[in-house]
This record gives structure tokens, C-alpha cells and sequence, in this order.
């Protein structure tokens, strides 16, 4: 059994298929076609981030809260989606795909692996980092995802105004990272 | 003909590659650096900095989800 896998290990097409990253331009293009087939089976461009949000009023719903009169989700949207439910929502079925998606590709790779935590310093500034994100993606309607990728893919120009606040917030996060994580 | 040790494990992108870059200003022609990272992104764009800098690049998966990559300063 053992030597079948050290084979398989080294067969090239599945080196080439599932341990080798793709070029950057085959994620392009599967994503390109990907997203596609997203918007005409469900009607909306891909979204990340809003998704989160539901997911939050949902939890907050289960543990007795109320969102009904939340001005986030105040329009019949919105209160449609929540209505529906969690295992009714095309982006609750997105996003977990994506989360069981990538943990498929690790195993499939053998890449699988629990990591350390190296320093406190790397919690606290995954969950500020996390907080913000969460925050300015619900402040811009939508993340990366949704406002800069679905945005610009739509013709939109709020996608390119994204972008380029995309690169300033990039440019003082990355002196952020040096500042802190490069002593 | 130095060797160094770089351990980059429990690090995300882009630290490995910053510190990878930082790391080979400091050396000298020949040396030799073992980047340890555990981190894929940084398995794809250390390797690729590396050739486009037209050093000497070796990756060694050393586990599962564990690599290193063994780069020689040629210039």
C-alpha cells in the first residue's frame, strides 16, 4: 500500500493536476469561467464578505437576537435572505465551498498541516486585521470579491475606485508588516 | 561559502519573501540560504523571485506542507 502512494506521489500528472500550483493566468482564467457560471446559475455576481454578515445575523438569531430593525438589514433583500435561511442561500453554499474547497486542495496535495502559532504578535494582528477587513468590507459593499472583482467585471467604475483604494491600503499595510514583523 | 539557515516556518505571505530578500542583500557571492516555510504562497513566489534574479534554486519538500528552498547567490 505504501509504495502505491510513494508512486502516486511521483506520477507527473498528478504532480502537474494537484500538487504544483497553477500559473497565475489558469487561476485567471478559472475564475474568469468560474464566476460565470455563478452568476447564471444564482443571478448575482460573486460576493465573499456579505455572506459573513448573514451568517453573524444568523447566529445572533439563533442565540435569541433580532435583526429586524438593523438599518444594515433593513431592505426586503435582505430580510428575504435571512428569512430563506442559512442552507437556502446560494452565498452561504459559495463560501462554503470555498472553505472545503481549499481544505480538499491541501489534502489532495498532502500539504495538510496544522501550523504553529510563532508569536502573540501574529494573533493580535490577524484579528485587528480580520476586524477591520470585516468592517470596511460592509462599510465599501463588498471585498475584494465583490466590489473590486464582480465590480469591475460588471463594467462598474466603483471596481476601479476599489482597486486603486486597494493599492493605498496595500502600500501602508505593507509598511505596516515591515514596521512590525521584520525586527 | 557560507551557509545559512532561514526559518520562515508559521510565517505568511509576503514576511518569507521580504525576509528571503533581506537575507541575500547580506551575503555574499556563493553563499548558500535554506528558506523554511510552511506556508504554499510562499513555496510559488520565493522560488520565483529567486529565478527572476537569476540565482541558483532548489525546493526540497521536506513534509507535508513543509518545504525548503535552497538558493545560491550566483552574482
Amino acid at each position: 500500500m505504501k509504495s502505491f502512494w510513494d508512486k502516486l506521489g511521483k506520477n507527473e500528472y498528478y504532480v502537474a493536476l494537484f500538487k504544483n500550483p497553477l500559473t497565475y493566468v489558469g487561476g485567471a482564467i478559472l475564475l474568469a469561467i468560474l464566476q460565470i457560471a455563478l452568476l447564471a446559475s444564482t443571478g448575482n455576481p460573486w460576493g465573499v464578505s456579505g455572506t459573513f454578515a448573514n451568517w453573524g445575523a444568523w447566529i445572533y438569531e439563533a442565540l435569541g437576537g433580532s435583526v429586524d430593525k438593523w438599518f444594515y438589514f433593513s431592505s426586503e433583500g435582505a430580510q428575504n435572505t435571512l428569512n430563506n435561511g442559512f442552507l437556502n442561500d446560494p452565498g452561504t453554499m459559495s463560501n462554503l465551498g470555498i472553505i472545503f474547497g481549499a481544505l480538499l486542495s491541501a489534502l489532495l496535495a498532502s500539504q495538510f498541516k496544522f501550523k504553529k502559532i510563532k508569536a502573540m504578535r501574529q494573533v493580535v494582528a490577524a484579528v485587528l486585521g480580520g476586524l477591520l477587513m470585516g468592517y470596511g468590507a460592509r462599510m465599501a459593499f463588498g471585498c475584494n470579491i465583490g466590489a473590486f472583482f464582480s465590480g469591475i467585471i460588471s463594467l462598474s467604475l466603483s471596481g476601479w475606485v476599489f482597486g486603486a483604494s486597494l493599492l493605498i491600503g496595500a502600500f501602508i499595510g505593507g509598511k505596516l508588516l515591515t514596521r512590525f514583523f521584520m525586527g | 561559502m557560507k551557509e545559512f539557515t532561514l526559518d520562515c516556518m508559521g510565517e505568511a505571505c509576503p514576511l518569507p519573501l521580504m525576509k528571503t530578500e533581506k537575507q541575500m542583500e547580506k551575503m555574499e557571492v556563493g553563499d548558500v540560504v535554506i528558506v523554511q516555510i510552511d506556508h504554499s504562497c510562499a513555496m510559488k513566489n520565493v522560488p520565483e523571485w529567486a529565478r527572476n534574479q537569476g540565482y541558483n534554486v532548489e525546493i526540497d519538500e521536506v513534509d507535508d506542507g513543509e518545504w525548503e528552498v535552497i538558493i545560491e547567490k550566483t552574482k
